[in-house]
């Protein structure tokens, strides 16, 4: 027996009553199961430990902010958006910045541009590296957890060294960026992309792309076709690990990203191996990114020169009178932008990340909406899951990549 | 092409072109737009333009509909306005499948009614909530805190219960 779930997409639910002659079992697989990467609760129906039907059930990280953004002044909104998408602070800074931006008109000069460019690479680079060392850790690969995070820590370093932050950085502003790359921080990356980065891409390929377990648990396991991903709406490494060859970074680009020279990752195994070469091709294509972004980095101001929407630099507060009037003006009332509404996107490590903003005009927005690639994706769940074995959901959820800080906002 | 019966109003806002269709006929205009090329939804959402003086809007809620041609990579933004307590308009999950949980979380953000959604529930509050915390007229900070002293009182059965 085949059900439509919509769209021509039928699943086979064959043996409802159950292989073992038995009815279906129903189990709660989560809210806090390890494997889900947060708290993500699944009802799932099995035959015996075959999954049959899966419903997600999420909400447990939702932290209203969306209606937080609309009490918080334009400026202000920034350290909001750090905290949806927990994994890639700075690609969720610049969808808001870029919408900010481009409902006030303005643009952003090249070396803020290039600075923006290199947050977001390394963030999808951690952010990649957390998935595999989750992920490996889950499916039998103990250590990439430990060969994973020391990466990570090194990309952590360099945040706290050019923001202050490790983790939330709200680097990125409307506006430019919060400040300028220190020669200590160009210096690590220098050292991060030239050495460190491309000998350990090829080191946890070592450990895992001949792997005889990973290989097990992933090929075969998860399949999702080209059309099936088109139509659920997946993006990201879903959709281009199904071989579609999508990445707004080429396709619609944003940020300056037009001037590098990158390819787009795609795999036509359609499964979970599948992701996972997409994803350690980006690896590879990030730090190559990085690497054009710091050979050209462009010298000039990091900010729009735009008093109405920054304050003005320390010195001019002493001799201007017009500063301290902007300055003052800025840190109560903040800066209002014009009515209007606009949607931007951006490719986070998850997929298309974007924001609507609609404004009424006023020093705070009206309505921000953030598009969240983990949301949409796991709509896909139930798709790539179904007539698997329970043991191998951990590897279908695990190559996902959602991140329910960004699904449930 | 959308027949231009269904449009009522069209521009461009800070670069993104949108059209505004009646929206008794949402579902016609965005199955035309599909057959156009438009084949993704990439997000669905509402704005509550409750004492919004920034323009004249024709009722309180507007509905979003953003739509991309993943071949010539254009995108659309379809409007309609619906006013009314619960607003009421037709689901669009069977065009879109990813509408489905957009229009749940519309739902229970706006409390905006889809007709014909499978499964119109709460997706992100609890089950129990009371009220739709994206409209305009619901308070931040409103809520009682979980695990605090008013939690406690506010839990416990009355005594005479």
């Amino acid at each position: 027996m085949t059900t439509e779930i919509g769209q021509g997409i039928t699943v086979d639910r064959t043996g409802e009553t159950g292989a073992f002659g038995g009815e279906l079992l129903t189990v709660n697989f989560g809210p806090h199961h390890p494997s889900t990467h947060g708290v993500l609760r699944l009802v799932v129906d099995l035959d015996g430990e075959q999954v049959k039907r899966i419903k997600p059930v999420i909400g447990y990280l939702h932290t209203g902010i969306e209606k937080q953004m609309e009490a918080l002044r334009w400026q202000q909104g920034v350290v909001v958006t750090d905290r949806h998408d927990y994994l890639s602070p700075p690609i969720n800074n610049l969808a808001y910045a870029l919408a900010v931006e481009r409902l006030m008109g303005v643009e952003v000069p090249p070396r803020a541009q290039a600075l923006r460019v290199i947050m977001c690479e390394l963030t999808r680079l951690s952010s990649h590296l957390v998935w595999m060392g989750t992920s490996g850790l889950e499916l039998g690969a103990m250590s990439m957890l430990m060969y994973c995070f020391r990466d990570r820590d090194t990309i952590m370093d360099m945040n706290e060294e050019i923001s202050g932050f490790r983790m939330h950085t709200s680097y990125i502003r409307p506006g430019g960026v919060f400040a300028d790359a220190t020669p200590r921080f160009l210096d690590m990356l220098d050292r991060f992309t030239a050495k460190t980065m491309t000998k350990n891409v090829d080191e946890y390929e070592a450990l895992l792309t001949d792997n005889p377990i990973w290989r097990r648990r992933t090929i075969g396991i998860g399949r999702l076709s080209a059309e099936d991903a088109k139509v659920l709406g997946a993006t990201g490494p879903m959709l281009r690990g199904s071989g579609v060859a999508w990445d707004l970074r080429k396709a619609m680009p944003y940020s300056g990203y037009e001037n590098y020279d990158f390819e787009i990752a795609t795999s036509d195994l359609c499964d979970c191996y599948g992701r996972y070469l997409v994803r350690i091709k980006e690896m590879r294509e990030s730090v190559k990114i990085l690497r054009q972004a710091l050979d050209r980095l462009p010298d000039g101001p990091i900010n729009v020169d735009d008093r109405k929407m920054l304050p003005p630099p320390r010195e001019e507060l002493e001799t201007s009178m017009e500063a301290v009037i902007h300055h003052f003006k800025l840190f109560t009332e903040g800066y209002s932008v014009p009515p209007g509404d606009v949607y931007v996107a951006v490719e986070s490590g998850r997929g298309e990340n974007g924001c609507y903003i609609s404004s009424d005009g006023t020093h705070k927005p009206r309505r921000v909406k953030f598009r969240s690639a983990s949301f949409v994706n796991l709509q896909a769940l139930e798709r790539m899951a179904l007539n698997h074995f329970i043991a191998d959901m951990i590897a279908i959820i695990g190559t996902a990549d959602t991140v329910l800080g960004d699904c449930d906002r | 092409m959308i027949p231009e019966a269904l449009v009522v109003d069209r521009g461009v806002s800070a670069g993104d072109s949108w059209l505004t269709v009646d929206p008794a006929k949402v579902h016609d205009a965005l199955s035309a737009l599909k057959d156009e090329g438009y084949s993704l939804l990439v997000f669905l959402t509402c704005v509550d333009h409750l004492l919004d003086s920034s323009r004249n809007w024709p009722a309180r809620y507007e509905l979003l509909y953003e739509l991309r041609n993943l071949e010539t990579r254009e995108q659309v933004r379809v409007r309609a306005f619906v006013d009314g307590d619960p607003p009421h308009i037709d689901s669009v999950h069977d065009l879109f499948p990813p509408a489905n949980w957009d229009e749940r979380e519309t739902y229970d953000m706006f409390g905006v009614v889809f007709e014909n959604h499978p499964d119109l529930t709460r997706i992100l509050m609890p089950d129990d909530w009371v009220g739709h915390p994206l409209r305009r007229d619901y308070p931040v900070g409103g809520e009682v805190v979980e695990f605090s002293e008013e939690h406690e009182t506010w839990q416990t059965a009355p005594e005479k219960a």
